[in-house]
Order: structure tokens, then C-alpha cells, then sequence
């Protein structure tokens, strides 16, 4: 199977000290278009539920009149889910908590400038 | 209702794969139902026999966007047969959302049908069969 555009890039976000998966989704149809998970990782669940949560959190924002949503990160017990969109599509990643977020916000920020 | 709640489309049909209802949320008029589960069958079947052909497998799922609405049409393998959920959905939701709650509902119906149905009575058959044709003929 031929590798997609977006291979060299979730390598690159998913080689990050406590990155478990990263993924390109189609936020309305919510199905990833690329992956690269480790296993474990039910990458169809989280790929639908981020699209879904980044589409709320884009007409929220539309809504608030704060404009386009750049970056969005769930804080949770164990590690976190951050997404960063551009037009359709959402690029999505799952971290313990113990990866450098700032670090990967950065890398996230200019990954989804990529994006097409 | 769970599966309607999460997945939250407009409408949703459990048939058998003949096309008899067995339960429905969304529709108004028994006739629009009647109408959708024949439809939903006779696609279920094309695509079933697609896949054997192409395959060597039947197609089990299908998914249908239109401009403003969405079909999804799905096989759960039950231990009484298999039945098809039939889906509308609009943009409050996503495709990958129904297939998620899809394959939960899939997973939660097998467990809870694992005891096949008892095989139909052919006494019962009869008698059903007899009382019909007379309510048919106006005997009741």
C-alpha cells in the first residue's frame, strides 16, 4: 500500500517523548484519512469523536465571535488530545502526560499549515 | 434509543432482511416506514450480491451522501438472523460517528440475542393464517 502525503508528517508528530498517536481527519465525516498509532489505540473512535469535538469547538468559537479555532487541547487524567484544523481537515493527537506540550503545539501549529 | 441519542441521527429503522419492521424512531406515517424497510431490503440485497460478485463476500455496509442528508445502511449480525439498521443523518453528525455507534449497537445486540428465536409454529402458522383470512373475508 502507497504511503499518503500526510505519512511523513504524523511520523514526525508521533516520534515526540509520550505522543501514543497522531491522525488526519476529515472533520465532516469524521474517518481519518492517515493514522499512525501505536497499538492499543482505537483509531476510529478517537478519529470520529476529535472531528465531532473540533467541529463544536469551531462554531462555538463562531458562535463567540473569536473566530477560527487555531488549536484545541483536552486535559484528562492520563494524558490529553490536542487538534489543530485547517478547512476539512482536522490533524489530531493522543499524548500521556507526560509529553511536552508546548513542544508539540509548535510542531502541530506548523504541520497543520500543510495541510491540504 | 441509546444508539439514536449518541450517534444522533434523524431517523433509524431495525428490519429483518426481508424487510419487515421491527422497530423505528423518526418517521411519522406507517406508510413512509413501509416504504423505507422494502427500499432498505432491496438495497441491502443488490449490495449483498455486489459483494459476492466482486468480492466473494457480501457487502455489509453502505453509505449514501446526498447534499444536505445521509444514508447509512448497515448489517447486524444477530443470534435470531441477521437485521439491517437503516440511518438519516444531516450534518449534526458525521458518517464516522454513525459507524462508531454502529459497531457499539452491533456489539450490544449480538450479546443480548445470543438465544435464537424459537423456529416458527406451523400450528401457529395456521391458525395466524386462518384468522387473517377471515378477518380478510369479514368472518370476524
Amino acid at each position: 500500500m502507497s504511503k499518503t502525503p500526510y505519512a511523513e508528517l504524523l511520523s514526525m508528530l508521533s516520534r515526540h517523548r509520550g505522543v501514543v498517536g497522531s491522525f488526519v481527519v476529515s472533520e465532516r465525516d469524521g474517518l481519518a484519512v492517515d493514522s499512525n498509532v501505536q497499538i492499543g489505540v482505537h483509531a476510529e473512535a478517537v478519529a470520529a469523536l476529535a472531528a465531532s469535538l473540533h467541529r463544536k469547538a469551531r462554531l462555538a468559537c463562531g458562535a463567540a465571535g473569536c473566530g477560527v479555532v487555531t488549536f484545541l487541547r483536552l486535559d484528562a487524567e492520563k494524558g490529553g488530545i490536542c487538534a489543530a484544523g485547517r478547512d476539512d481537515l482536522v490533524l489530531v493527537t493522543i499524548s500521556e502526560a507526560r509529553a511536552n506540550i508546548g513542544l508539540l503545539r509548535v510542531e502541530m501549529m506548523r504541520a497543520a499549515k500543510a495541510l491540504t | 434509543m441509546k444508539f439514536i441519542n449518541d450517534s444522533r441521527v434523524r431517523i433509524a429503522v431495525l428490519l429483518e432482511s426481508s424487510g419487515r419492521v421491527l422497530a423505528q424512531h423518526g418517521f411519522t406515517r406507517s406508510i413512509d416506514v413501509m416504504s423505507a424497510c422494502a427500499l432498505a431490503a432491496a438495497i441491502h440485497a443488490s449490495a449483498a450480491e455486489i459483494g459476492r460478485q466482486l468480492d466473494g463476500t457480501p457487502f455489509t455496509t453502505l453509505h449514501h451522501p446526498g447534499h444536505e442528508r445521509q444514508i447509512f445502511l448497515g448489517e447486524l449480525s444477530t443470534g435470531r438472523g441477521a437485521h439491517i439498521l437503516l440511518t438519516v443523518f444531516d450534518d449534526a453528525t458525521s458518517i464516522g460517528l454513525v459507524r462508531l455507534y454502529f459497531a457499539e449497537l452491533s456489539r450490544r445486540l449480538a450479546v443480548a440475542t445470543t438465544t435464537p428465536a424459537a423456529p416458527p409454529s406451523f400450528v401457529d402458522f395456521e391458525s395466524d393464517l386462518n384468522r387473517n383470512l377471515a378477518k380478510l373475508f369479514g368472518r370476524i
